[in-house]
């Protein structure tokens, strides 16, 4: 019966004031829409890291006027460096082949080009991609040496990008999480004031605190769980419409976001939601239910 | 025991002792502002003495926790001059709802509250909201909720204050009756008339010092 007597003092309360449920619950949802779209820009970020690291070279250009000598000098040493698991070698014929493919939609620049003109490289695969700047610093000075280009680099600027995304969506997160949190505490004390006679009575009879606070709390904590439905729905509605739909053709550029990334970031969601909410409630109260 | 409120120039009880029997029944009389009231603040445990103790049911109140303060209200019912009745809710509604909110069942609820509403003379009354019932059934329903758990102490602060002569009276027949079951009753009034038609124990105060203590007294 006392469970009871909860649940419809919470049913009751959220609506009495409808109005301002309604605003806790959006504020709540869109605040933990971001904060799950930081988390799964997180994980993805982790992922594609892998992804895209693993497969990643260094290409070391010699100059025009290399010696055999220097060049063989420089592939021994190459050979036994340690922070270098693989090396290929491509002379100005394999290089010319590489680049007629790659540009072979431009024939006019393919003709344009002899084979003499490209340089002579090393490709690396490095055993942590992270360590480039060894690489780059050691072979920089080399007789023979003319450019050193990381790929990396050029990834380290595509997930800068993905990192700011994150940011981002976490100080959204944490702006409308601080909104969010004073229209919990705005509610409560409303919730407080509007029950003040039941509440002087239930002290006065000698009802425990846990029953005079339960109802405000779960009141918020309802409130928490909708707005992080809302939020998966949020979610699912992104994938759906701007992952899957518009941004479809970038599909080979992100690891895909799955089902199962999201359903995953849910209870992630939702307990951040009923907690931050019932912490909420539960510190309000301090203040506005002196028991 | 002494009680000086923050911000108060003297104290609102100063150096006070009482000890009150069981099932006595006590009136506790003087002037606005003299700390009579302080004195059922302090029974309840709302407030708490900055010096000496506070003693209840053999309870030391002083050093009593919050947490337990609940447990410890359960043993006390309450009456105020205002009835605090909700508004919303029927004489019945009334009494259950001091039953439930302590966790005793609708079934325990049923059973008791028919009873002690006809004990205070509300028999046939039990569906009438606050508004349907005058001042004197309001209080009457305020006194059932406070003895419905069958507390050992029944403490009033002015329950006639807001009621004309002949209907507290009848109040007063109520809470003698009450205190006839062996409830102990402590009544904070100004209501001389009600203090010498009933010869009870009277203690008198005045700026937060007891200046009388009589028993079978008349308000002076």
């Amino acid at each position: 019966m006392r469970v009871k007597y909860v649940l419809s003092e919470v049913l009751v309360g959220l609506w009495r004031n409808v109005t301002m449920t309604i605003a806790m619950i959006i504020t709540l949802a869109v605040s933990l829409t971001m904060l799950g779209v930081s988390g799964l820009v997180y994980s993805k970020v982790d992922d594609m890291k892998d992804l895209y690291y693993k497969n990643i070279q260094v290409s070391i250009f010699l100059k025009g006027e290399v010696t055999e000598q220097e060049r063989t000098d420089l592939e021994a040493k190459l050979k036994g460096d340690s922070l270098v698991k693989e090396v290929i070698y491509v002379d100005k014929a394999e290089a010319y082949k590489r680049f007629q493919e790659m540009y072979q939609d431009a024939p006019d620049l393919v003709s344009a080009v002899k084979p003499d003109q490209l340089p002579e490289s090393f490709r690396l695969t490095l055993v942590n991609p992270e360590q480039y700047k060894g690489i780059y610093d050691q072979y920089k000075g080399e007789a023979g040496v003319d450019e050193i280009v990381d790929q990396s680099r050029l990834l380290d600027k595509i997930f800068d990008l993905f990192g700011a995304v994150q940011n981002i969506a976490l100080a959204g997160a944490i702006a409308m999480a601080i909104a969010a949190l004073l229209l919990v505490a705005n509610t409560i004390q409303v919730a407080a004031y509007s029950k003040r006679r039941e509440v002087a009575v239930m002290k006065l009879v000698g009802a425990s605190n846990w029953f005079i606070q339960a109802p405000f709390v779960l009141e918020a904590v309802v409130a928490g769980l909708i707005g992080s439905v809302v939020a998966l729905a949020a979610l699912i509605g992104l994938k759906f419409f701007l992952f899957d739909g518009s941004l479809s053709a970038l599909q080979g550029l992100f690891s895909p976001v799955s089902w199962g990334d999201i359903f995953l970031i849910f209870p992630v969601m939702a307990g951040v939601g009923a907690v931050v909410s019932a912490v909420t409630g539960w510190i309000t109260l301090r203040f506005y239910l002196r028991v | 025991m002494t009680k000086t409120y923050p911000k108060a120039s003297r104290p609102s009880l100063d150096n006070v002792s009482v000890s009150i029997e069981k099932g006595e029944f006590v009136f506790f009389i003087g002037p606005s502002g003299s700390g009579k009231s302080t004195i059922i603040k302090l029974l309840l445990h709302e407030v708490t003495p900055n010096k000496g103790r506070v003693i209840v049911n053999s309870k030391d109140v002083t050093s009593m926790r919050s947490w337990k303060r609940p447990h410890f209200r359960r043993s006390i019912g309450c009456v105020f001059q205002d009835f605090r009745l909700l508004p919303n809710r029927t004489a019945y509604e009334n009494v259950a709802f001091a039953l439930e909110v302590i966790g005793k069942t609708k079934a325990v609820a049923r059973r008791v509250v028919p009873e002690v509403l006809e004990l205070v003379g509300l028999g046939g009354k039990e569906h009438r909201y606050p508004h349907e019932l005058s001042g004197g059934e309001q209080q009457r329903v305020a006194v059932a909720r406070a003895f419905v758990n069958r507390p050992l102490i029944l403490l009033a602060d002015e329950p006639t204050g807001n009621l004309d002569p002949d209907t507290s009276i009848e109040i007063m027949r109520l809470l003698d009756r009450i205190n006839r079951t062996g409830t102990t009753v402590v009544m904070v009034t100004h209501d001389s008339n009600i203090v010498n038609q009933m010869r009870r124990r009277v203690v008198e105060i005045e700026s937060g010092r007891i200046v009388r203590d009589q028993a079978r007294g008349v308000y002076g």
